[in-house]
């Protein structure tokens, strides 16, 4: 028979890795309190923000315990999720003792996610295709996705020096815009607003748009608004990205005039 | 219409490898988001407005998405935020960006009020998707194991 404090913090840390990787807060209050009832906690409870877990268990026996997560709003990695997913799933079957659970969490936090070179290359592929798709040719197809290669290496390696989220986007729109505008100048027969919505579509926040509505949905309104916020200011920040450099292109001499 | 429909699920497939979805449900999200926006394109060719459109499109890849979830036995979530990319407001951003710095007031105020709206469908189409009772997507999982015999 485990400890409230062993199943517990397995079931916080579960819970943890869920939210890091970009669950919505149901489906990790959810997990949590499912894990918990699988290893018999009799009394316990869970509130699940999305930056933050607070859970307890057995408050009136001898090992009461309980536990506090702060998780920072994260990159989305869906495999990770999905693995979760699957182990709580086993968890809740009985099919997993409490140490083999452990080692399955090691696993899935060691999940590998796609290379470099394949991101850089998927990240090119999906701007040209939305470039496209939002009613470009495919020559702006062709210039979007070098546009979308160079995006991603500055978002790869900005992404590993903790830099703020907002200054990444304003700078990775910027980036976007003077590329796109670069192709107009040096006489490439592209539509740069077509290049620049494809390309910038990486930042763009559907992500944090659909949680959340997700979350507001469930009636999580406070993590609902937090990502709502999350979504308005990052659309902002693209906004003020591509704003600065059209405006500073409408002024330097031999600037092709904007339509 | 049948080169949207793959340029449409390479976008979404593309994306769904950036936010490192599982390798076997990559094909799965590319179509959920391929179907979404032919039902979009479809719409907004019918003139239809944009905010039906949008709702349309975006409670068919909800469906879609759960469909997927049921038989696949993966969450809604991975589906669901791949799929959603291709309505999401990335060229109305652009515009109202675009329009304030041009200061076409009018122009800025038409993109930006379209921006929410579609914003705001979206929101209604994926309550709407979720709001079909869970039982309905149970029964899947056995007819999904029963076509793969």
């Amino acid at each position: 028979m485990a400890t409230a404090r062993e199943v517990l913090t397995l079931a916080v840390e579960i819970g943890d890795l869920l939210l890091r990787n970009g669950a919505e807060v149901y489906r990790v209050e959810d997990t949590v309190l499912h894990i918990l009832e699988a290893y018999e906690i009799k009394d316990y409870d869970v509130y699940v923000l999305s930056n933050g877990i607070f859970a307890s268990a057995n408050e009136d026996e001898e090992d009461a315990c309980s536990m506090i997560r702060h998780v920072p709003l994260g990159s989305v990695h869906l495999n990770r999720i999905a693995a979760l997913n699957q182990l709580s799933r086993e968890i809740c079957a009985h099919e997993c003792s409490l140490s083999d659970a452990w080692e399955r969490l090691k696993e899935c936090k060691n999940l590998p996610l796609a290379p470099d070179s394949v991101k850089l290359f998927f990240c090119g592929l999906g701007c040209g295709c939305f470039a496209y798709l939002f009613g470009g040719t495919v020559t702006d197809g062709l210039v979007a996705f070098f546009v979308g290669v160079v995006l991603e290496s500055f978002l790869l390696t900005t992404g590993k020096s903790k830099s703020s989220k907002f200054i990444i986007n304003i700078l990775g729109s910027a980036i976007a815009t003077t590329l796109s505008l670069l192709a107009l100048n040096f006489g490439l027969p592209v539509l740069h607003d077509k290049v620049i919505i494809g390309s910038i579509m990486p930042l763009v926040p559907g992500i944090a748009l659909t949680t959340s509505i997700r979350d507001l949905f469930n009636g999580d309104y406070l993590s609902g608004v937090i990502h709502l916020m999350d979504a308005v200011l990052t659309a902002f920040c693209i906004a003020v990205g591509v704003g600065t450099i059209i405006t500073i292109y409408q002024f330097l001499p031999g600037g092709v005039l904007l339509p | 219409m049948m080169i949207q429909f793959i340029v449409g699920f390479f976008a979404t497939l593309s994306f769904a490898i950036l936010f490192s979805a599982p390798k076997r449900q990559l094909i799965f999200c590319g179509l959920t988001g391929a179907a979404g926006w032919i039902v979009y394109l479809l719409l907004t060719q019918n003139d239809s407005g944009i905010a039906l459109a949008n709702l349309a499109a975006t409670i068919m890849l909800t469906l879609m998405a759960r469909i997927f979830a049921a038989i696949e036995r993966h969450p809604v979530t991975v589906y669901l935020l791949s799929g959603i990319f291709p309505l999401v407001p990335g060229a109305g951003i652009y515009y109202t960006s675009y329009y304030f710095i041009m200061h076409d007031i009018e122009n800025f105020t038409r993109y930006g009020s379209e921006t929410i709206i579609i914003a705001g469908s979206i929101a209604l189409g994926i309550v709407f998707g979720f709001a079909l009772p869970q039982r309905m997507f149970n029964a899947l999982p056995q007819l999904g194991h029963r076509t793969k015999k």
